[in-house]
């Protein structure tokens, strides 16, 4: 007997299930961050609004990448829905917090799905998921550089402008 | 394990006392013997059937009082058939299903290994 379900799809339906997931939480990400950048705008950090736009943008990228990698290995991509963005934040520093609750969560997810690929020995997901182990490490850098910054400026006088000045310039070059 | 009829050769897959499925591998689909009908689906929609069986909720069914009848139609998009199920067919469908795909998971560590072990 043939084994139909591998000829025609080289991810297992679990690796399928999580992959698709995953491609909801990065939608769920970009729309969070499209809220920061709004809330950012709103109440005059506009650096910090421009660093969320590009986030958003990024989440947006990383959605499409898992999308099509469910794709081209023969799954079927399911285009989330996503519902619940919470629009308005009690300060600055409550936005940077929430950014890196969310990325801490992405990576837990990331190395969920990293763990079933390790049992299943699906060593070709495995080395798809190797990008994005190493831009959580970038995610997780600038976020909670932002709120280092927080720390080192404070928030008293013109506090909150220098943070978001310097949150404009947060870079992550590691050539680890 | 091979069963021949006079069409073309279908491989038992698993069966219980209320159906049968049988995987065709020169049309690379399955037939599907439940319900007094054989249907047959393609990979893309035998999962759809797994995933809308898998998705009905029995034991909500099973505490719902109210006076509807316990029917399930079981409708696949862009598939030729349809299921209309009483609650007793849906749990014989469903264990129908769960044995066929651990029979198709077991088939393809068999493969698995056969490959492996034959570089
Ligand atoms: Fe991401
Ligand atoms: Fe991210």
């Amino acid at each position: 007997m043939k084994d139909l379900l591998r000829i025609k799809s080289l991810i297992s339906s679990d690796i399928e299930a999580l992959l698709n997931q995953q491609v909801k939480k990065e939608a769920l990400s970009s729309s969070i961050y499209l809220a920061m950048a709004s809330w950012c705008n709103r109440n005059g950090y506009d650096f910090s609004s421009e660093y969320f736009f590009k986030q958003a943008d990024e989440e947006r990228h990383h959605q499409l990448k898992f999308y099509k990698y469910i794709l081209d290995m023969g799954g079927n991509a399911v285009s989330p829905e996503v519902t619940g963005i919470k629009q308005e934040f009690n300060s600055f520093r409550e936005v940077f917090e929430e950014a890196l609750d969310q990325e801490i969560s992405v990576t837990n997810s990331i190395k969920n799905i990293y763990a079933r690929c390790m049992k299943e020995q699906d060593f070709i997901t495995m080395e798809f998921l190797n990008w994005f182990l190493k831009e959580q490490r970038e995610e997780e850098y600038k976020a909670r550089r932002a709120l280092e910054l927080f720390e080192v400026i404070g928030e008293e006088g013109t506090g909150r402008w220098q943070i978001d000045k310097h949150v404009g310039q947060i870079k992550y070059d590691s050539e680890a | 394990m091979i069963a021949t009829t006079e069409l073309t050769l279908w491989t038992d897959v698993f069966s219980t006392k209320t159906g049968a499925v049988y995987q065709c591998d020169a049309e690379r689909c399955w037939y599907v013997d439940f319900a007094g009908k054989v249907a047959r689906f393609d990979h893309r929609n035998f999962l759809k059937l797994r995933k809308a069986v898998y998705a009905i909720d029995i034991e909500e069914k099973l505490l719902n009082t109210t006076t509807d009848p316990d029917v399930e139609i079981i409708f696949i998009c862009a598939c030729d058939h349809c299921y209309v199920l009483s609650l007793a067919q849906i749990i014989n469908l469903k264990e129908l299903l769960e044995g066929t795909f651990v029979m198709l998971e077991l088939n393809h560590i068999i493969h698995d290994r056969l490959f492996s072990n034959s570089l």
